[in-house]
């Protein structure tokens, strides 16, 4: 994570510089055309609907959407972790060029906390209450390695010490209801982090934290991405935490991607409407940045029964009742050389609402 | 210490509460202990003598009053029919039927779990529908359906066990040998149930966060569900063998009677026929405070179990 100085959110400003330009690191995760069904009472719901994007080595690519928007499910699939009745229909998870998802569950399972690793939004639920926070980390590491019990018992203090854990060598004994919420959170990205994956997804790690935790955490994990060059995943709902943290931003809305760019690119010339009321909804120039994502107008999308054409259609302030959008779907499609796409058949036109001021 | 203080008071009101159940339960069984005893030709003089001595003129609450009185000495009355006192009569044949229990809750517990378990991780597999469907009839059967069907399987046709008693004499050999039967019939009657509850309390283990955690991070699936899971749901596990302990021993009691064998159950049996007031009241009293005795043991269990529960 960059962790660049606040630029501006209004679309105007002029964008934060951009990192300097060397050769483009390798891409460590690319998500291609995943698609996710659960079996619904008229047939399988999409609810991951063709989503791909990739995440450079050392990078953070944000992904903001709406509750419900498919922001969790797409990363669960991308590990293999849907929960059943769901399955992943469609599509390929790449890491290093390979396709990790068609491969033997026990394979699968190797990959996941060794090389891609996920920590959830709770950490008041996210640990485990009848085991101690040293064993839990000990059951990470023999997980993937051969390890004595006095071995990974001695990482498992290095590793409480590494995210800034106080007093590792008496808190390893603790149990979770012994710490503290931002204490917590810290234990599983020490899991998390515990055999150094190259890409780390962080599912809104800090919403269930009082701000100055907050601030806290996403240090911690800037300066491990830092560190050890892993790719981040941040989902989160805060808009102020994007601007601040990432370099790249995936919107998604209805299960779909409806707009991928560079952080900058994104937050100077939103494309897609939807993102653009999300922009638009915010306070402009100074006003404050932390602030959660806000609610745009119309109803949020049931994935059971979405439009035939595009899924914001019925809320779209530019394309509601248009022939095309109607009917037909749009796909992201790269608008540029800098890699923004956006997923609208119109998005070069300005929204009613906008031109009629 | 302060746990075991007030575990100890809230036995105390429990067992008074039984004693008190029990004493008009036992009021309720129709028909005079005075005329059982003497026969339908005794004389209305030598009922009333018989009455008085057995305190059964006194109206029924100072009849209590006496009772509870008795009772907090631990005298509980003579048996009418023996003479010898009520108590020690019962817990003389208290231990056939707790090794019964006991016995056949093992065999439960060692069927009943692994399978809650297995079914749990495989759920909705045509093995765990299978398992479920069997569990189902398992409960729905009567447990002394069951034991007649087994005595006359096992020991009338293939004669592997002896159909009935608990050997007198003999070594442990012989003893284990008539075991086998009525406490393998007891322990899957009570193994269907535990099955399902185990089942369940797993289901909601597994579909908790902390194990979404687990498996993020590569946990194999056999440690995720046999450990991290599991010790989570030893808690509702503990709840359930706790429960099946009172209905193992409610089924002893019916199973002592179809296989014959000595116990509480033959003797509240007998004594219940007998209008032998004073030996089901003392008799159902024991099994009950058993039965409160081995949830309050498990209760204390809870806290080895759950960190969050000891050091409240
Ligand atoms: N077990 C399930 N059965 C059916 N649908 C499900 C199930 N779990 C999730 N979904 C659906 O998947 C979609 C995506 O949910 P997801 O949790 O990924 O949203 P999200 O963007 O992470 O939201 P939030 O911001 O609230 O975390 C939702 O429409 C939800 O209804
Ligand atoms: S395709 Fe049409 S309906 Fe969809 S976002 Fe673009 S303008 Fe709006
Ligand atoms: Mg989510």
């Amino acid at each position: 994570m960059p962790n660049h100085p606040m630029p501006n959110l209004h679309p105007v400003a002029p964008a934060a510089p951009i990192a300097p330009a060397t050769a483009p690191r390798p891409v460590a995760l690319e998500l291609r055309d995943l698609t996710t069904v659960f079996p619904g009472d008229d047939g399988p719901v999409t609810v991951i609907d063709g989503v791909s994007l990739a995440v450079r080595a050392g990078g953070t690519l944000a992904v903001v959407g709406e509750s419900g928007s498919g922001k969790s499910m797409t990363f669960l699939s991308a590990l293999g972790l849907v929960a059943t009745p769901g399955r992943v229909r469609r599509g390929e998870v790449r890491i290093d060029g390979t396709d990790i998802l068609h491969q033997p569950p026990e394979r699968l399972r190797r990959l996941r906390g060794a090389v891609i690793s996920m920590i959830f939004q709770d950490p008041l639920t996210a640990l485990n209450p009848v085991f101690t926070i040293g064993e839990q980390i000990v059951e990470v590491l023999r997980a993937h390695q051969r390890i004595g019990r006095a071995a990974a018992r001695a990482r498992a203090i290095d590793l409480l010490a590494r995210v800034q854990i106080p007093d590792p060598v008496r808190r390893v004994d603790d149990y979770p209801h012994q710490l503290s919420g931002g204490q917590r959170q810290r234990v599983l990205i020490a899991m998390a982090i515990a055999l150094s994956p190259r890409i780390l997804i962080a599912d809104e790690p800090t919403t269930a934290l009082d701000v100055t935790v907050q601030a806290q955490i996403l240090d911690l994990l800037a300066d491990l991405q830092a560190e050890t060059g892993m790719a981040l995943v941040l989902i989160t709902h805060d808009l102020g935490l994007v601007a601040k943290y990432a370099d790249d931003v995936a919107v998604m809305y209805a299960g779909r991607l409806v707009e991928t760019g560079s952080m900058e690119e994104v937050f100077t010339r939103p494309r897609h409407p939807y993102t653009r009321a999300l922009f638009r909804s915010i306070p402009r120039l100074d006003g404050p940045v932390d602030e959660e994502l806000p609610a745009i107008e119309g109803q949020p999308p049931n994935v059971a029964r979405l439009p035939p054409g595009c899924a914001f259609e019925p809320r779209c302030t530019v394309g509601r009742g248009r022939a095309d959008c109607c009917t037909r779907r749009p796909l992201p499609l790269a608008g540029d050389r800098s890699g923004h796409r956006s997923a609208c058949f119109h998005e070069d036109l300005p929204d009613r609402k906008e031109a009629a001021r | 210490m302060d746990r075991l203080l007030r575990q100890l008071s809230q036995l105390a009101i429990t067992v008074f509460g039984i004693v008190t159940v029990t004493f008009f339960l036992v009021r309720m069984i129709p028909g005079d202990p005075a005329q059982y005893m003497l026969g339908d030709y005794a004389t209305e003089e030598a009922l009333a003598t018989l009455r008085a001595q057995l305190g059964l003129d006194q109206p029924v609450y100072v009849q209590y009053g006496l009772y509870v009185l008795r009772a907090v000495t631990g005298d509980f009355g003579s048996s009418v029919v023996t003479g010898r006192p009520a108590l020690e009569e019962i817990l003389f044949s208290l231990p056939d039927s707790a090794i019964l229990a006991f016995a056949g809750l093992a065999v439960a517990v060692a069927i009943g779990i692994p399978l809650g378990i297995l079914t749990a991780e495989r759920q909705g597999s045509w093995s765990d529908m299978l398992i479920m469907i069997v569990a189902l009839f398992g409960i729905s059967f009567p447990v002394f359906w069951l034991g007649l069907a087994s005595v006359l399987l096992f020991s009338q046709e293939l004669k592997w066990f002896p159909a009935l008693g608990a050997s007198s004499g003999g070594g442990v050999l012989t003893h284990l040998h008539h075991l086998v039967l009525p406490a393998g019939v007891l322990g899957i009657s009570v193994a269907a149930y535990i099955t399902r509850l185990t089942r369940s309390a797993m289901l909601e283990v597994l579909g908790q966060d902390c194990i979404r955690v687990a498996r993020a991070m590569g946990v194999p699936e056999r440690r995720v569900v046999w450990r991290l899971a599991l010790k989570n749901a030893l808690v509702p596990i503990l709840a359930i063998v706790g429960v099946t302990f009172a209905w193992s021993l409610g089924s002893a009691i019916l199973i002592e009677v179809v296989f014959s064998r000595p116990g509480i159950g033959s003797m509240i049996l007998k004594a219940v026929s007998a209008r032998d007031y004073q030996l089901v009241q003392a008799g159902v009293l024991v099994l009950a405070v058993a039965v409160v005795l081995v949830n309050s043991l498990l209760d204390l269990a809870y806290g080895l179990v759950d960190p969050r529960l000891s050091t409240r």
